[in-house]
């Protein structure tokens, strides 16, 4: 090979390289639209993603996998977590993690109430992006699921058998968010919300004590009104409610079929 | 060195060895993080040290390549740099800007967006700064009337890297439209015209250190850079997966990030068997230490470490973890530190007073300490990447419990950092332990040690 000829392999090979890169870019854009809901976009969301970047957040946490390493990925934070539970964490962080257990924690933020909505909008919009479906499984914050309980075993949509404890088991890993995302059955092992090990027990306690107002007579009852009306009983804790309002979203009452509550509540009532 | 303005570049390497030094006192910091409690943690978080150190990187790796650029162009066109003054200015410039932005990150002002913090004020700056550069090089080329390769690539190169950086300048609404083309700058730069420039150097310091035929070096220069622009450029696609784009980047990510370790074989082998033939003998064996370290840690770092976790079905479980930590700083530091810890110790015998061709016991702990130290370093976050892709995403454990697991590999991950800063420091302290040689000092007749006979450039154009 000649030098000639080692410069003409140069040329060709940058030229097809940077031409195939230009003409996948054009397409690209071409989808980025439909892929990333660019209709959605709103003023909110756009002052959302400076409030992202002025607060340096990426250097600490990763979006869409992209960022520091050093604390949680957030793509899908508001499908995990609702918007009450968000902003009572960024106004104090320090409420809801320690340091002494953690060994680290988050500085706070010091972002207005604006603020907080807004990025909160962001970064919901930025979970809804099409991005090939990752994480390839939720990413939990803290806390665990592995001592004794259901290691191993795959989110699921099937009904495991007609057996209304075993649907609710199934959907109890499953159910869009999975409740398993923020509630363990292990004893003493509380996630974002409280552990349920226990809960039957501890619901017949519940609805014979004073401090409960709500309709619940029996476990069962408290355990569906737990269910359809977070709020109504708060579990006490700075880190499970802020102004009488449950961080446990309340969407289930109606994006849950009655027969899906019964199933859920069959099984959760199992967990004495 | 025969011309009196390549004492630029002292002042250019004098920048980045203090600056080389700070992003190890932040890298540090920012290691020490990891095991916790912060007591820094209301001052300098982590978002804050980290961003110190990545911008730090950038900031003396490329003060070394502008000092590189202004010590090799010189010999290659056999003319004096055209404006010395601007070249001063131009560095004045830069190191305020890199303080500035320094002391800018502490206190809250940055843009906020990964390796692109720079407030918009200082990208203008760089901006100018890179134009004054270029101006500078390529007035001193034209005046000359004479370029070669070697030195082509290496000013193309650089060229490129200024262009790249322009896309950096826009605001874009949509995150993941922020995203495509934030890795036009980072990654072309680093897998795409970083390396062109890393080629150029290389070249340079293979010709003078072996006195191979530079016709046959430069001819395989060339088809290096190729493949490395075959494999470089489409390989962006493997930072386009699971960010929002189409669904086609993936397969293109797996294959052409697969071919870019074979790029930098290549590179590797040009410089071991352009060594071999010359038998090892050039009485700076220090610098051949650095250059065929260089190659070696890149195939290693950039390479294989690269090509551990961008296939799409690997990538989909580490991507986001420790492992790309891992992979990052085996890969900066094989290709881009210590192509310029090569340069610098090829080019210091010239450029300071009392000092043997031949190195000193110190440059050789101080080229063992860091081989070894992020050899260690890339193990410990490789090991801690692996940890923390099986508990928590394969078995589900919390994010923060999983790192409490891996605190070992931390405590490993400070040891061997200490080991790799005992090394920088060495070479830090041996690089100031001499005086530059004054200017009116410099003897333009007397020849450089060198096997090969300097400055046999073609004439212009004909490269």
């Amino acid at each position: 090979m000649t030098k000639r000829q080692g410069r003409l392999f140069f040329i060709i090979c940058t030229l097809v390289s940077a031409i195939a890169f230009i003409g996948l870019t054009f397409d690209s854009h071409r989808r980025f639209p439909g892929l990333t809901n660019e209709d959605k976009l709103t003023p909110e969301i756009i002052r959302g993603k400076d409030v992202w970047h002025n607060s340096n957040c990426i250097n600490c946490h990763t979006l869409l996998g992209e960022g520091g390493y050093y604390a949680p990925d957030l793509t899908k934070v508001t499908q995990q977590r609702g918007t009450p539970y968000l902003t009572a964490f960024l106004k104090d962080p320090s409420q809801f993690y320690s340091e002494e257990k953690h060994r680290r924690l988050m500085p706070n933020p010091k972002l207005s109430d604006t603020e907080i909505s807004e990025v909160i909008a962001f970064l919901d919009w930025v979970g809804h992006i099409d991005n090939q479906g990752w994480p390839p499984r939720p990413i939990i914050v803290s806390g665990t699921t592995i001592p004794g309980t259901d290691v191993g075993q795959p989110p699921t949509h099937a009904s495991v058998s007609t057996d209304p404890v075993a649907q609710g088991e199934a959907l109890f890993r499953s159910s869009p968010p999975a409740c398993n995302a923020c509630h363990s059955i292990a004893p003493g092992v509380n996630l974002a919300g409280p552990t349920l090990a226990g809960l039957a027990t501890r619901a017949t306690a519940i609805v014979a004590s004073p401090e409960y107002k709500g309709e619940a007579k029996t476990s069962a009852d408290y355990i569906r009104e737990s269910i359809t009306h977070p709020s109504v009983y708060l579990v006490p804790g700075a880190m499970y409610s802020a102004n009488n309002q449950s961080f446990m979203p309340d969407n289930f009452a109606t994006d849950l079929e009655p027969r899906q509550i019964d199933s859920l509540v069959a099984y959760l009532e199992t967990l004495k | 060195m025969r011309y009196r303005s390549q004492s630029i570049a002292y002042w250019y390497f004098a920048i980045a060895m203090c600056l080389f030094g700070l992003q190890l006192v932040f890298g540090l910091l920012s290691a020490s993080k990891y095991l916790g409690p912060d007591p820094l943690l209301d001052f300098l978080p982590f978002d804050k040290t980290k961003a110190i150190h990545t911008n730090l990187l950038i900031v003396w790796v490329l003060t070394g390549f502008m000092g590189a650029t202004y010590y090799v162009v010189p010999e290659e066109s056999r003319s004096e740099i055209y404006s010395v003054k601007l070249a001063y200015i131009q560095l004045v410039a830069w190191t305020l800007m890199g303080v500035t932005a320094i002391v800018g990150y502490m206190f809250g002002w940055t843009a906020g967006n990964k390796m692109l913090e720079q407030p918009f004020p200082l990208k203008i700056v760089i901006v100018i700064v890179m134009l004054m550069f270029l101006y500078n090089i390529l007035m001193t080329i034209k005046r000359a009337g004479r370029w070669t390769v070697t030195e082509g690539v290496l000013v193309a190169g650089l060229a490129l890297a200024a262009v790249l950086y322009l896309p950096a300048l826009i605001e874009y609404e949509n995150y993941t439209v922020s995203i495509f083309y934030r890795w036009w700058t980072i990654h072309l730069w680093v897998e795409g015209v970083w390396e062109m420039i890393q080629g150029g150097l290389l070249a340079y310091l293979l010709i003078r250190l072996s006195g191979a035929d530079r016709e046959v070096m430069e001819k395989w220069l060339y088809v290096i850079v190729g493949l490395v622009f075959m494999a470089g450029i489409l390989g962006t696609a493997h930072h386009y997966y699971w960010v929002g784009v189409p669904h086609y980047w993936l397969p293109i990510g797996g294959f052409f990030s697969a071919l870019e370790p074979v790029a930098l074989l290549g590179m590797a082998m040009y410089a071991y068997f352009a060594m071999r033939r010359a038998g090892f003998s050039h009485p700076n064996s220090l610098a051949v230490h650095w250059t065929i370290g260089s190659t070696v840690f890149t195939v290693f770092g950039a390479g294989l470490l690269g090509f551990a976790h961008t296939w799409p079905s690997v990538n989909k479980w580490t991507h986001g973890t420790l492992i790309t930590a891992m992979h990052g700083h085996g890969a900066f530091y094989g290709a881009y530190a210590m192509t310029v810890l090569a340069i610098i110790s090829y080019t210091l015998p010239h450029l300071t007073s009392d000092r043997k061709v031949e190195g000193n016991s110190i440059g050789y702990w101080a080229f063992w300490m860091q081989v070894m130290g992020m050899f260690g370093m890339t193990l410990s976050f490789g090991t801690a990447g692996i940890g923390q892709v099986y508990l928590e995403r394969i078995l589900g454990l919390g994010y923060l419990d999983t790192q409490l697991k891996l605190q070992v590999h931390f405590l490993m991950l400070i040891a061997t950092a200490s080991v790799f800063a005992i090394g920088a420091a060495l070479f830090i302290w041996n690089f100031f332990r001499t005086a530059p040689k004054s200017v009116a000092a410099i003897d333009p007749s007397a020849s450089a040690p060198d096997l090969a006979p300097a400055g046999h450039a073609s004439s212009a154009g004909s490269g």
